[in-house]
C-alpha cells in the first residue's frame, strides 16, 4: 500500500528545493504501508551496496564456510584509496574479517571493504541478494573497480568536473545500467528483513543492526531525526553528482521504518551540505506520514 | 535476423568486454546474448570475440571482431538518423523542429541562430521558443522538445550535450557608483543582488551565490527577478547589482565592469534527449548553436573557465566512494 500523495508531493519538493533529483521507498518493517517516490527506478548503489556485502558475510559465516574471528593481513601497499580507516593508515594490519566488515559499515572504508569483497566474490553478493528476492539488485563493481573506472572515465579531476557539465556524461559508474545497482523499494527490502531477522541468523543480524547504528555520518538521514530516543542505522554512499543513504529508524514506542533515499545533484560541487540534509528531511516527512497511519494514541510521540 | 539490433549487440558487448556486463546493460539474459552474437558470427562467417578472458565472462575482440566494430557503428549511426527522421515524419511534422533557448541569451546571439539555421537548412523549419531551463528538461524529457540550449548546471541525466562553451560573468552597476576597472566581489558587500527566481534554476542559483559568499560578498538581500525592465531599474536605483556577459545592452546610467579573478562563469550548451542523436536536424542545431555563441556571444570553451585551478578539497563525509 503506497503512501499518500501528499507526502509525495512534499518530498518532490523537498527535492527539487535542495538542487537534486532522488528516489525514496520507506516502509514499515513490520506492517505493510509504505512511502514510495519513483521508488522502482534502478540507482547505483556505491557504497550502500555494502549492506549487500555485509549480508553475504555474514550468510556465510551461518552455513560455516566463512569464520568471521579468521585474522587476515592487510599489507599497507595497494590498498584501495578512500578517506577513512585502512584507507588512511600507514602501516601493515592484522584483523578479523568481522573487524573489516565493522570499518566498511561504521566508516565505509573502502580499503576494508575491498578484502570482503575479494574473500567473497561478487557473485556470491549477487547468489545472496537474488536468494532475498532482489531481482533488480546487481554487484557489479568492487570498491576499488569504482575508484578505477572514475579515474579512467576522467571523474577523477574533480576541479575539472566541477566546471564542465558534460564531462560527467560518459561516466560509467554514473549509470545505473553498467554498474552496481537497486532500487530503493530493493533496498527498504533487504532492511526490512535484517531487521526481522530473515536475512540472516537473529544472532549475525543483531551484529549489523548494531554496527549500521554505530555509523559515524551525522549528515544525512541522521539528520531528519535530532530525537534522543530515537535510533538512526544505516549506510551512505556516495559518487560524484551522488548522495544516498540506506538505513532504519526505530522510534520508541517499537515503531521501525526502514528508509532508503537515492540522489543526484545537478550541480557538481563534492561539498553540498543542503543536498546531504534533503536524504533526512525526505525520509523524516516519509516516515511520519507512516506513523500517522498508525492508529492515534497507540504512538507516543519522540522527545526533541 | 534484424541485422541492426544484432549490429547493437555487438557493439555493447565490444563495449562492455563482457558477456554479463553487456547483457545488464541490454536487459537480456546472458545464454540469449550469447546466442544472438554467435548468430551473427555463424552470418559473417567469423568469429567477432575470443572468449575466455579475464573474469571468467570477460572477451576479447579478434581482429575481425574489430574491422567489423568500425563498420558497424556506422551503419548504427545511420539506422539512428533514419529512426530520428521516421520519429518526425511519423509525428506529422517532418519539416518542424522543436527547439528552445533560455532567457537572456541576447538578441544577437537568437537573431544568428536562427539566421543560420535557415540558410543552412531549407528543408527543416525552425520552431523556436524562449523556455526556462528547468521547464527544457521536463519538455526534453516528454518529447515536446526536440533540442533545447540551457544554461548550467543543471541536472543532464539522459541527455546528450553539445559543446560546453562558457564566458565570464561581470557586474553591472549604477554609473553613479563610481570608479573604472575590474571589481573585487568582495567591494560589493553590502549591496543587494538582482537573480533569477531559485526555482527556475536552483542549482546554478546556489552555485552563484556560493561563489559571492566564497569571495567575501553577501549580499545584503537577493532580490528575485529576470526581466531586463526590472532588473536594470532595480540596478540603476543604485540598491542593487547584477550580474551578466559583456556585451549586453546597457541603459544610460547603467555600466558593466569585470570581476577580478573572474569567479563567476555562464555555461551553456546545447542539449537533447540522448535517443535523438543522430537527427539531423538536431545536430544541426547544436552545432549552430555552438557557431553562434562563439561568434556572437563571444564564449570560448570550457576548459578556459578551469585555468585559474582550485583544489578541491575532500572531507570524509563527502569524499567520493563512501
Amino acid at each position: 500500500m503506497s503512501g499518500n500523495g501528499g507526502a509525495r508531493a512534499r518530498i518532490r519538493e523537498v527535492f527539487a528545493s535542495a538542487g537534486v533529483t532522488g528516489w525514496l521507498h520507506a516502509t514499515e518493517v513490520d506492517g505493510v504501508h509504505d512511502v514510495a517516490v519513483d521508488a522502482d527506478t534502478p540507482v547505483c548503489t556505491a557504497s550502500v551496496h555494502k549492506l549487500c556485502l555485509a549480508v553475504t558475510v555474514q550468510r556465510l559465516a551461518d552455513e560455516g564456510r566463512l569464520d568471521p574471528r579468521e585474522q587476515v593481513e592487510v599489507p599497507a601497499a595497494g590498498r584501495t584509496p578512500g578517506t577513512t580507516g585502512l584507507s588512511v593508515m600507514q602501516d601493515p594490519v592484522r584483523m578479523s574479517l568481522r573487524d573489516l566488515l565493522l570499518l566498511a559499515l561504521t566508516v565505509s572504508d573502502n580499503a576494508a571493504a575491498q578484502v570482503l569483497f575479494e574473500r567473497v566474490g561478487l557473485e556470491e553478493v549477487n547468489r545472496t541478494t537474488r536468494s532475498l528476492g532482489m531481482r533488480r539488485t546487481v554487484a557489479v563493481h568492487t570498491p576499488r573497480d569504482l575508484v578505477e573506472l572514475i579515474e579512467e572515465d576522467g571523474a577523477g579531476d574533480l576541479t575539472y568536473l566541477s566546471a564542465d557539465p558534460g564531462a560527467l556524461a560518459g561516466v560509467r559508474v554514473l549509470d545505473p545500467a553498467r554498474t552496481s545497482r537497486s532500487t530503493p523499494r530493493e533496498m527498504t527490502s533487504l532492511l526490512a528483513a535484517l531487521w526481522r531477522d530473515e536475512a540472516c541468523s537473529a544472532g549475525r543480524a543483531q551484529e549489523l543492526r548494531e554496527a549500521l547504528a554505530l555509523q559515524v555520518w551525522p549528515h544525512r538521514l541522521a539528520s531528519g531525526f535530532p530525537f534522543d530516543d530515537v535510533r538512526v542505522a544505516g549506510k551512505t554512499g556516495t559518487l560524484p553528482t551522488l548522495r544516498h543513504e540506506a538505513g532504519v529508524v526505530e522510534y520508541p514506542d517499537g515503531g521501525r521504518y526502514a528508509v532508503a533515499v537515492f540522489t543526484r545533484a545537478a550541480r557538481t560541487a563534492a561539498n553540498q551540505p543542503a543536498a546531504d540534509a534533503a536524504i533526512g528531511t525526505a525520509a523524516r516527512m516519509a516516515v511520519e506520514s507512516l506513523r500517522r497511519r498508525a492508529a492515534p494514541g497507540s504512538r507516543r510521540a519522540a522527545t526533541p | 535476423m534484424d541485422l541492426v539490433r544484432h549490429l547493437r549487440y555487438f557493439a555493447t558487448v565490444a563495449d562492455e568486454r563482457h558477456f554479463g556486463q553487456a547483457a545488464a546493460r541490454l536487459g537480456l539474459a546472458q545464454p540469449s546474448l550469447s546466442q544472438r552474437i554467435q548468430r551473427l558470427e555463424r552470418e559473417f562467417g567469423v568469429r567477432l570475440f575470443d572468449r575466455g578472458g579475464a573474469g571468467g565472462r570477460g572477451v576479447e575482440l579478434t581482429e575481425a571482431g574489430r574491422l567489423l566494430l568500425a563498420e558497424a557503428r556506422l551503419v548504427l549511426e545511420r539506422a539512428d538518423a533514419l529512426f530520428g527522421v521516421a520519429a518526425r515524419v511519423r509525428s506529422g511534422e517532418a519539416g518542424v523542429l522543436h527547439a528552445a533557448v533560455p532567457q537572456d541569451l541576447g538578441s544577437t546571439v537568437v537573431a544568428a541562430l536562427v539566421g543560420e539555421f535557415r540558410e543552412r537548412s531549407p528543408g527543416v523549419r525552425l520552431a523556436l521558443r524562449e523556455v526556462a531551463a528547468e521547464v527544457q528538461l521536463a519538455e526534453l524529457a516528454a518529447g515536446s522538445l526536440d533540442v533545447g540550449v540551457l544554461r548550467h548546471p543543471c541536472d543532464v541525466a539522459g541527455l546528450e550535450l553539445g559543446a560546453v562553451l562558457c564566458r565570464p560573468l561581470g557586474v553591472l552597476l549604477s554609473a553613479d557608483a563610481g570608479g573604472e576597472g575590474p571589481v573585487h566581489l568582495a567591494d560589493l558587500s553590502g549591496r543587494e543582488l538582482v537573480l533569477f527566481p531559485r526555482q527556475s534554476g536552483p542549482a546554478l542559483h546556489d552555485d552563484i551565490v556560493n561563489a559571492c559568499r566564497l569571495h567575501g560578498f553577501e549580499p545584503g538581500g537577493v532580490i528575485s527577478g529576470q526581466d531586463p525592465a526590472f532588473v536594470d531599474g532595480m540596478v540603476l536605483s543604485g540598491q542593487a547589482v547584477t550580474f551578466a556577459a559583456r556585451g549586453r545592452d546597457l541603459p544610460a546610467g547603467m555600466v558593466w565592469r569585470p570581476l577580478v579573478g573572474t569567479p563567476l562563469w555562464e555555461r551553456v550548451s546545447a542539449a537533447w534527449l540522448r535517443g535523438r542523436r543522430a537527427d539531423p536536424a538536431v545536430r544541426l542545431f547544436a552545432e549552430v548553436v555552438g557557431k553562434v555563441l562563439e561568434r556572437q556571444g563571444g564564449m570560448v570553451p570550457v576548459a578556459e573557465s578551469v585555468r585559474e585551478r582550485r583544489t578541491v578539497q575532500i572531507r570524509p563525509a563527502t569524499g567520493f566512494v563512501r
